[in-house]
């Protein structure tokens, strides 16, 4: 009996404790101040907090020990068809995060075991006839919920404590339009935002507001001429078939009661109207709102402010991509917003340019973005034909939709810029929406290394304004991971090949690295429960950009699965 | 019923050239009885977001020029898909329009010059 109860005592107390610590009894309510203080022991929104800093405070890992950092317990969420993307979530001492087909688990956070899980049920028929699919990266918590979105168009909020279903909201018709939502869900003020897949799809790229108690749908707003300023921006009705969307989760801005959130490119991607774009080819005009960074009233959905960061975008150089950093700076507070581009936007609040500053070393979709006005200069837009001089970046971007992290310590922004370049022939195409809305990418393409180098990625230590370079790591592939820094002085950086790296804040210096078995292209996070302090990375690789590593690079890429995935979670020895 | 969803959507790729609307806006037109399917268009459309240039390279999806795979494979592949590889289009194409895709795909040469 003695051994039996040794054998079954610690366990059950911890599950207890960690079921207990999810309970009123002990855990705080998440709301929208909660959310916004971003408290150090947890990781509440996809972002880390409303200042989508991607930072945590926690020091307990720090420069001096991180060479002991070994892995604490492992998760294996199975069936991660194109590996594991999410970003995990803490609250309390449990971790939750989403694997492919937006399955759900809730984690005891110290030792792994699994509290509850929910697989929903989903249209697979519909899914096997998807491309960007059924990965998923990531959920949102608030009002005693777990809100996850699904490629069959529908918010499913999760009782925290139990996982059961508190309500179920269908939102895209995507039996039709194939699109559906792989993005995190945002919770504030009483609301979940989410927004839809795009871009490449004939769509009008929708973005909703759900009511968190109810799972009403309270408003919608359409990216692809959502206005009837914006509708004067597509030529020849072709905001029918627009594109847009909204697909990686932005912020609210507490201060001004405002949605923030990039949208997608417009389709099809590459047009063939050459320069006279306003008036010539597949979409003549601007196609507002897409490639922009909204402002949206998070009470009505009425549109505040813009910024259109590529008018008519001809590159599939979206802003659904980029985290919306807020910092406060010599008494401005500004936001700073990533292009897909590889031009990184920093802005006022109400989403007026202040400056604009480029990662890539490779780029000739423009010239130049003049840092003053965000004007494009000397842009290329091309007419139907083959492209002679190949187009950088690559269509997979200069970044890509990983956030990078700004590290209040030492006032640095760690992001990961993309080097490689394209060549295409544009082909005027036509939409495709019936019996169901196809792909409309209008050129064939092939990946292409910048002229006269190799293909690499970089992870740069910048000022997040100014742009001013502190360091830069490169790495042979551009990492497709997240970005973390803390408080201990470390910027983590989960690798392509599979390795996650620690390095020193300050200088740079490599620091530690482990290798978690198969390449990252998801969320890192740390957190602390009782006191003990833990780094969670998911490892999985597969999907748009990773797809292209194999045949790209080979070598360890040519072994790598695409459908197997983990969740890795580190602690001091 | 197969056969109404097979033939809506080629016959929209069929309609681009064939209404030949130069310099005009992207519309999305309603389908005529045509079957005949433009696969040099179909790639630039939808297949060559994975099989780049044209079918002609390995992109995110092999290269398709000089497959070994028998008819039966790829006609098998076009209508069902992989999971987590490649979308199903047997709701979409009619099985004569798999047949040109299949044509095209053997018919690949590399570019000229």
């Amino acid at each position: 009996m003695k051994k039996r109860l040794g054998y079954f005592s610690l366990p059950v107390a911890v599950v207890l404790g960690a079921t207990l610590a999810a309970s009123t009894g002990f855990a705080q309510v998440i709301d929208t101040a909660r959310i916004d203080a971003g408290g150090q022991n947890d990781w509440l929104t996809y972002h880390g907090s409303y200042k989508s800093w991607h930072y945590s405070p926690l020091s307990q890992i720090n420069t001096g020990n991180v060479s002991n950092l070994a892995v604490a317990w492992i998760h294996i969420p199975g069936r991660s068809t194109r590996g594991l993307q999410s970003m995990p979530l803490v609250a309390d001492g449990v971790l939750y995060y989403t694997g492919s087909y937006s399955r759900v688990f809730a984690l005891n956070g110290a030792t792994g075991e699994v509290i509850w899980s929910h697989f929903p049920e989903l249209d697979e028929a519909l899914i096997s006839r998807q491309t960007h699919s059924p990965y998923n990266r990531g959920a949102a918590l608030g009002e005693g919920k777990v809100y996850v979105g699904t490629m069959d168009g529908r918010l499913i909020a999760l009782d925290m404590k139990t996982g059961k279903v508190a309500w179920d909201t269908k939102l895209i018709d995507s039996q039709k339009l194939t699109v559906g939502f792989t993005g995190a869900p945002l919770y504030a003020k009483g609301m979940v935002i989410i927004g839809a897949q795009g871009g490449e799809w004939p769509g009008r790229g929708p973005i909703f507001a759900v009511e968190a108690a109810t799972g009403k749908k309270k408003w919608e707003f359409l990216t692809v001429a959502g206005t009837e300023e914006a509708m004067k921006t597509w030529g020849s009705d072709s905001w029918r078939t627009g594109g847009g969307g909204g697909w990686m989760p932005g912020t609210f801005d507490t201060e001004t009661n405002t949605i923030l959130w990039g949208t997608a490119n417009p389709a099809p991607l590459y047009d063939w109207s050459g320069p006279d774009y306003k008036t010539q080819g597949a979409r003549p005009g601007d196609n507002l709102y897409t490639t922009s960074v909204i402002g949206l009233d998070i009470d009505t959905g009425k549109l505040k402010y813009y910024h259109q960061e590529l008018p008519h975008d001809a590159w599939d150089f979206d802003s659904a991509v980029g985290e919306f950093v807020m910092l406060d700076r010599d008494g401005q507070k500004l936001v700073v917003h990533p292009n897909k581009s590889g031009y990184i936007f920093v802005y006022d609040r109400n989403l007026k340019v202040k400056n604009v500053w480029r990662i890539t070393h490779n780029s000739n979709f423009v010239k130049d973005i003049d840092p003053k006005t965000g004007e494009l200069i000397g842009r290329r837009d091309f007419p139907a034909g083959k492209v002679t001089e190949p187009l950088c970046p690559h269509i997979s971007g200069g970044v890509s939709f990983n956030s990078g992290s700004y590290n209040p310590k030492t006032g640095l922004y760690y992001k990961l810029g993309q080097e490689w370049c394209m060549t295409l022939e544009v082909l005027k195409t036509t939409p495709v929406i019936a019996p169901q809305a196809q792909l409309n990418i209008g050129a064939n393409f092939k990946i292409a290394p910048p002229p006269g180098g190799e293909i690499y990625g970089h992870l740069d230590a910048r000022d997040p304004v100014t742009g001013a370079l502190k360091w830069e790591v490169r790495y042979p592939e551009p990492p497709l991971g997240s970005v973390l820094s803390t408080g201990g002085n470390l910027v983590f950086v989960p690798d392509s090949r599979g390795i996650l790296h620690a390095y020193d804040a300050e200088s740079g210096a490599e620091l530690w690295s482990h290798s978690d078995g198969t390449g990252h292209q998801g969320g890192i996070i740390t957190y602390s429960v009782n006191g003990k302090q833990y780094v969670a990375v998911t490892a999985g690789f597969g999907g748009m950009a990773s797809d292209d590593y194999a045949p790209t690079f080979g070598g360890v890429y040519k072994h790598m699965p695409r459908d197997d995935g983990a969740l890795i979670v580190y602690t001091l020895k | 019923m197969k056969l109404n969803f097979g033939m809506a959507l080629p016959a929209v790729f069929a309609v681009s050239l064939a209404y030949a609307m130069p310099a005009s806006a992207q519309q999305a037109s309603p389908a005529p009885d045509s079957a005949h399917l433009d696969v040099d268009q179909l790639f630039a459309t939808t297949c060559g977001w994975c099989h780049s240039d044209g079918g002609r390279e390995a992109g995110k999806g092999p290269q398709l020029m000089n497959t070994a795979r028998d008819d039966d494979f790829m006609r098998n592949r076009i209508k069902n898909g992989k999971p987590g590889a490649m979308p199903g289009f047997g709701s979409t194409f009619s099985d004569a329009q798999i047949e040109e895709i299949i044509k095209y795909i053997r018919e690949l040469k590399p570019h000229q010059g």
